[in-house]
């Protein structure tokens, strides 16, 4: 671009020349006549521009003329003929002067083509500068005359393309909000009063499938098809005639249509225009015809409330979770009173929302119209407006009931089974595959038995040595899938002592019906089994009594016979001296017998012949001293452990004096068999109900517990000892209402005899007393 | 106790269901010179009761049939008072109940299966005197 500073100096005060071939100035009065002719009939700018640039050329006797019009930044360059130079660097130098705002006219020397550029400035009415007059000439200077001349035209041009501008403005505008009607996809018809139509947009056109103008001046009715609000007047979207706004639906070809109608007030009646919008709404019906199908289908219930829980819309699942009879049963009234069973369940519902916004699976339990309780899993959402408050509560309502209820009974069951598990007197134990302790109830526990030394062991370390093969060949066949019931087994106790045992093993079995555990079920029956085998030998030794008794009776007759006439003929001075010694060996042998059956007898008595208050410790003494020479010349050391304080006991001192003897006699001679240093223990003991008395030996011990009360079992050498005596015993403590017991010591030598004997209670005396009479 | 009567006059009833004790007992009161009348049945026992004399009765308590040694000995205090005090028991079994609630009911002695021959005559003296 050319520096401006090269320029000579601005004449602001052009030099005036006298024109060497002036225009006359009825040619001048002629060009502007045209000018303005052409102004009027201008319809295109840059041509009229272009003309005006070429007259003005003529009438000031330039060599070119052009009218520079600024759009923006740019300028454009109107002019007629072109063949005057033409370069891109004029062009620039001429652009850059169009854009100058100047007072009035300027001439500057056109460099490189020795001549000279006159530029005058074209403003509009708001000194909007809208271009540059521009001229060339070859002399700087210009008459006052050319001067008025040039404003003229200058004033002309801003004239006309001011009035262009407005014009093409106004045009602008006009076809912009036609494009912006035609735009909206929503139908728009404008109509008369007459009923004619106006105006249509686009897209109600394009609808119909007719360019819009060819819609002008029909009858409304002709769009009857598209949608009808209902009504009898001759437009099928008015309602009425005077509303000037208004809203409503219009249906038609299966869509629905929210029609917008305004009313203009023209000058006069006939300039009353209607406008209808018709927007088509179809598929938002669509979607919420859908959405509240769903809405009213859904299974879950939901509810939109106020944020204080009042319902302001219910779903129809809703209602029937809720027992009411209808939705608007359940709006009509607040019934956020009945629903929460208590007031706090309530508030806290609301607290929590308001805090956090939302509520993810909350557990509520709410109360139906009847009062049952109805157990829901409710997911809130709150809405809030822009200033964040809290405006509406979204939720959505599971009934949980059923689960709750199956929940709450698999709870009772389980804490029923639990309850069975944990107060059950028998030991439960769950072994696994491995026949590893996996599970010990309470009572397993409660037995004694420590956590550590069960689970992760193997069951089998508690059975005795002797039961190892029984206990294993049950499991063997627990796994195999079959129960085993009962089986008795002797097992170590917490204690260390070998219990009795009834144990039921049953498998279990997984999904796949895989034996995965075996269940076991044990019950200590140690006191049963010992209580059963004491009825058994009470009942044999009852037997055995009944027995002897008879064959006693029996033997006794010809006993008489036999010991009466031996005495009769021991009597007969005519027996000889050599019979009447065979006679004294019946004799002896009778009484032998006779001796024998009252023993029997004495076992199979069935009550003591005195009932009296005694005092065991008093008897035991005396019968000590009875053997006391005896026992220390030979070694064996009696030791009294009496319990001083014992209470008296009933019966016949006699009859027990004879029962202690003969025990004392049985541990003696087992001593003496032994051969061990002879030690005979004597204890007294106060149990709740008995007297005790313990006898314990370091003798030979006994060989069959079990037998030895029985009559003639005896393991003493023959001739020693009837083989009655501890039967007899037996006899004199069972007829007190006491027991006599016997086992061999367990880790020492020896045997313990124990006798029971009832205390002398009030009721015992007075029945002695009674029995003494 | 001791009666005395004249023995001579009225005999011993003797009730005894076993053969070979009342042999025994008839010769042993025979040979210290008492009368003896045998019955083998209480019922027998007590038709001779009624219908004879006796200066004592000797009974076992145990005997088949309906009537034993304690119902005779009701039927003594009933109906022959004056041999109330004149009856010696043999029993077989003391121990037996039955047996234990009638001696301890009275004085009426009582000897027990298997005895000698002198505890029986000691026994008769002492209740019925010498013959």
């Amino acid at each position: 671009m050319r520096d401006r500073k090269s320029f000579p100096k601005r004449l602001t005060s052009p030099r005036r020349t006298t024109a060497i071939s002036a225009p006359s100035p009825t040619d001048i009065s002629h060009e502007f006549m045209d000018l303005a002719l052409e102004a009027a009939h201008c319809r295109e700018l840059p041509t009229f521009l272009a003309g005006l640039a070429s007259r003005a050329s003529e009438i000031l006797k330039a060599s070119w003329g052009a009218v520079g019009e600024i759009h923006g930044h740019k300028v454009e360059l109107h002019r007629r003929n072109v063949q005057i130079p033409e370069n891109a660097v004029d062009r620039d130098w001429i652009a850059a002067n169009v854009k100058l705002r100047r007072t009035g006219l300027e001439v500057l020397p056109w460099e490189g083509q020795s001549s000279f550029c006159v530029f005058y400035p074209i403003y509009a009415s708001d000194q909007e500068l809208m271009g540059t007059l521009c001229l060339r000439r070859s002399t700087p200077s210009m008459s006052a005359e050319e001067e008025r001349l040039l404003a003229a035209l200058a004033s002309y041009a801003a004239l006309v393309m001011e009035k262009v501008r407005r014009f093409s403005q106004l045009e602008r505008s006009k076809k912009q909000w036609v494009e912006d009607i035609d735009a909206i996809s929503d139908y728009i018809v404008v109509h008369d009063q007459a009923w004619n139509i106006v105006r249509t947009n686009r897209s109600l056109a394009s609808h119909l499938g007719i360019p819009p103008v060819a819609l002008v001046g029909e009858a409304m009715r002709t769009l009857r098809h598209i949608a009808e609000t209902g009504s009898a007047l001759p437009c099928p979207f008015c309602q009425n005639t005077v509303e000037l706004r208004e809203e409503y639906i219009a249906t038609g070809e299966g869509r629905t249509f929210i029609v917008s109608t305004s009313r203009t007030r023209g000058a006069t009646e006939e300039d009353g225009r209607t406008i209808h919008v018709l927007k088509d709404i179809s598929d938002r019906r669509e979607a919420e015809r859908r959405y509240r199908e769903l809405f009213d289908n859904i299974q879950e219930g939901l509810f939109f409330a106020t944020p204080e829980g009042q319902f302001l819309d219910v779903n129809d699942a809703m209602v029937r979770m809720l027992g009411y009879e209808s939705r608007e049963e359940l709006l009509r009234a607040d019934v956020s009173a009945h629903l929460y069973p208590t007031r706090a369940a309530k508030e806290r519902l609301v607290q929590t929302i308001a805090e956090r916004g939302a509520l993810r699976n909350y557990e509520e339990t709410l109360r139906r119209k009847d009062g049952s309780l109805l157990h829901t899993l409710q997911n809130i959402n709150a809405v809030r407006d822009p200033q964040g408050h809290i405006v509406q509560i979204r939720g959505l309502m599971l009934d949980v009931t059923e689960q709750k209820m199956f929940q709450s009974q698999l709870q009772r069951e389980r804490d029923f089974n639990q309850k069975i598990l944990n107060t059950t007197q028998s030991m439960i134990l769950v072994l696994d595959t491995a026949g590893l302790i996996s599970y010990a109830n309470r009572r397993c526990f409660e037995a004694g038995y420590r956590q550590e030394e069960l689970i992760g062991h193997r069951l089998g370390r508690l059975v005795e040595n002797s039961h190892q093969q029984d206990f294993e060949g049950a499991l063997q066949t627990t796994a195999h899938g079959q129960q085993v019931e009962n089986l008795e087994l002797r097992v170590k106790r917490s204690d260390g002592s070998m219990g009795y045992f009834s144990v039921s093993l049953s498998p279990s079995r997984d999904e796949s019906n895989q034996v995965n555990s075996v269940v076991v079920v044990m019950t200590d029956i140690t006191d049963a089994v010992l209580l059963q085998a004491k009825l058994a030998h009470t009942e044999k030794m009852a037997t055995i009594g009944r027995l002897v008794s008879g064959v006693a009776h029996e033997v006794n007759n010809p006993l008489a016979a036999i010991l009466g006439f031996t005495d009769l003929l021991l009597e007969d001075p005519q027996v000889p001296a050599s019979a009447r010694e065979e006679l004294q060996i019946i004799l002896r042998e009778t009484q032998r017998t006779k001796e024998i059956v009252q023993g029997l007898l004495s076992f199979a008595r069935q009550r003591p012949a005195q009932r009296e208050p005694m005092q065991i410790n008093a008897i035991l003494r005396q019968t000590i001293r009875l053997r006391n020479y005896d026992f220390s010349s030979h070694g064996v050391e009696v030791t009294e452990e009496f319990n001083e304080n014992l209470q008296m006991a009933v019966g016949d001192p006699q009859q027990l004096q004879q029962v202690f003897l003969n025990i004392l006699n049985n541990a003696y001679d087992a001593i003496q068999e032994s051969g061990n240093h002879g030690k005979i223990r004597i204890r007294t003991r106060q149990t709740t109900d008995f007297v005790e008395v313990a006898f314990i030996d370091n003798g030979t011990g006994v060989s069959e517990t079990e037998r030895i009360f029985d009559p003639f079992f005896t393991t003493k050498p023959a001739g020693k000892g009837t083989g009655l005596g501890l039967s007899i015993c037996y006899g004199i403590v069972r007829a007190h209402g006491g027991e006599i017991l016997c086992w061999n010591n367990e880790g020492e030598s020896g045997s313990t005899f124990v006798v029971r004997l009832p205390i002398a209670t009030e009721t015992a005396l007075a029945a002695s007393m009674e029995a003494g009479r | 106790m001791t009666a005395r009567t004249d023995p001579a006059l009225a005999p011993i009833l003797l009730i005894e269901d076993e053969p070979s004790v009342s042999a025994f007992v008839r010769t042993a009161l025979e040979r210290k010179g008492y009368r003896v009348v045998q019955a083998s049945t209480g019922a027998e026992g007590l038709h001779q009761l009624a219908t004879e004399t006796y200066g004592g009765v000797i009974s076992d308590i145990r005997m088949p049939g309906d009537i034993n040694g304690a119902d005779v000995h009701q039927w003594i205090q009933l109906n022959r008072p004056e041999l109330g005090a004149r009856i010696i028991l043999i029993s077989g079994d003391t121990a037996n109940s039955e047996t234990q609630s009638l001696l301890s009911r009275g004085s009426t002695p009582c000897i027990e299966k298997p005895f000698r021959v002198q505890q029986l005559i000691s026994t008769v003296e002492k209740t019925f005197g010498k013959p």
